[in-house]
């Protein structure tokens, strides 16, 4: 065999035993040994698989995690752009509120320079932005409108609706009881299914959920606005129930008919004069304990 | 044809087996063609990070060889213009010796001279050769893990180590 066909061999590592001796018998061989020992110097750093999986996996993960940073801009732009939208919507639709406590009034004037008297523990809202184009309120208690001349003037109420073009009336909306007393122009009043329009002296009293009619008042203002209460065959805790407000007081009754009717008035700024206004013509006696005041028969 | 068992090496498991089975062959065939300098283990780790990220992309039966091309192609980024050394480890001084001072120094000598001379090799021939010098692997493995012809293998090995002979008797 040629010297050339053995070293091919041997590079192979496939010699077998009697082409091994020939190849010893080589002139080369001595070198070839020499030249292969010399080159297993040359061996690569030991490979630990094991260990450059994890370097790897370390590696991997760490980049995860890179990928998902240019996520974080984008979600703290859009919590901004949420918090604003959020803001807006919620600031756009906001009600203007008045409140007024017991024993309280207020008067009003809304950006059509509509003024609005605002009674004891009664409470307005509306919406400023929307007002151009619906002028519109909510009413819980009582509370004198001027409405100055413009588009439909609605106030809503827990139990009707009162839409009007410019006129001055007063809407009473408290426990059991539903008033509206026009004073000036025409007022239109739906309340369930009872549609009607008021001209200047009507007015609309529901009493416990029933209609109750009303001779024309003269008046060209409610009572209240001059710091009086006036009440024209009303049930006695309907009295109360104003006097309460209006005093910021008590009542605690004893065998009294709460639905015995009641003419007269009371005024609002001063206790003594009010509480002898209600109590004298009924032939009750009272006795003032701080706010609590007990009334009983004489 | 036969239905494939798996579509594509995204799970943790098939490629971590992959990754046994082909880093230490990758990371040994970077050292040959291209020397230590350029830190071969790094370019092996770089190159299974890109499969992993392109792991849909890649076909099982493709892996082996998108690696080698992957990692060959970040070498030859950096390998422009750097000539291949191979570094000898150092052989420790034994305690005791019998060996002469000049059979010392000529061993030192011979040992650069080889170093030299494989320098002077082709990329293809002294990643062939030393993969079958230095693991002991037959001409058919390499074949496989370069996507080359048996013969051409045997041809590169040869070659080089004729090269070898020649440069070596003249330095």
């Amino acid at each position: 065999m040629k010297q050339e066909d053995l070293i091919k061999k041997w590079l192979d590592n496939s010699l077998n035993s009697q082409e091994f001796e020939a190849f010893k018998t080589l002139e080369a061989f001595d070198e070839l040994t020499r030249l292969d020992n010399a080159l297993q110097q040359f061996k690569p750093q030991d490979f630990e698989s094991n260990t450059e999986l994890e370097k790897l996996q370390f590696a991997l993960k760490k980049r995860t995690k890179q990928q998902h940073k240019w996520l974080k801009p984008f979600i703290q732009i859009a919590a901004i752009l949420a918090i604003c939208v959020g803001f807006y919507y919620f600031t756009s639709n906001l009600e203007t509120n008045f409140n007024t406590e017991l024993a309280q009034k207020e008067n009003i004037l809304l950006p059509d320079n509509t003024t609005v008297k605002l009674n004891a523990k009664s409470a307005l809202a509306f919406n400023n932005k929307n007002w151009k184009s619906s002028r519109a309120i909510d009413l819980t208690g009582e509370a004198y409108f001027k409405v100055s001349k413009g588009s439909k003037f609605t106030v809503h109420t827990s139990v009707g609706d009162i839409s009007v073009l410019g006129t001055e009336f007063n809407i009473k909306d408290r426990d059991n009881l539903f008033e509206v007393v026009c004073y000036e122009g025409s007022v239109k009043v739906d309340y369930n299914k009872i549609s009607r329009i008021l001209k200047p002296g009507e007015s609309f009293l529901v009493l416990d959920n029933k209609v109750v009619e009303k001779p024309k008042t003269k008046n060209t203002s409610p009572f209240w606005i001059n710091n009086e209460s006036n009440f024209k065959s009303m049930p006695y805790s309907q009295v109360l129930a104003e006097f309460e407000r209006q005093y910021n007081v008590t009542f605690s009754v004893n065998d009294i008919d709460a639905n015995e009717v009641f003419t007269g008035g009371f005024p609002h700024n001063n206790l003594d004069n009010a509480l002898q206004a209600i109590t004298i013509p009924l032939n009750l006696a009272f006795t003032k304990n701080n706010n609590k005041i007990s009334l009983k028969r004489e | 044809m036969a239905k494939k068992l798996h579509e594509n090496i995204c799970d943790e498991i098939r490629f971590n087996a992959l990754f046994k089975k082909h880093a230490k062959d990758l990371s040994n065939f970077l050292y040959y063609k291209f020397g230590d300098h350029l830190n071969p283990k790094d370019k092996t780790q770089d190159a299974f990070i890109k499969l992993w990220e392109n792991c849909k992309k890649v076909a099982p039966d493709k892996a082996k060889s998108y690696l080698f091309t992957v990692a060959n192609n970040l070498m030859l980024n950096e390998a422009k213009h750097h000539k291949v050394v191979l570094k000898h480890q150092q052989t420790k001084p034994k305690h005791h010796t019998n060996e002469s001072p000049e059979f010392v120094m000529e061993e030192q000598e011979y040992m650069q001279k080889l170093q030299s001379a494989l320098s002077s090799l082709t990329d293809a021939q002294r990643t062939a050769f030393m993969m079958n010098r230095v693991e002991g692997k037959r001409h058919k493995e390499i074949a496989e893990l370069l996507g080359i012809s048996t013969k051409a293998v045997e041809k590169r090995i040869y070659g080089a180590l004729k090269k070898l002979r020649e440069d070596i008797k003249e330095l």
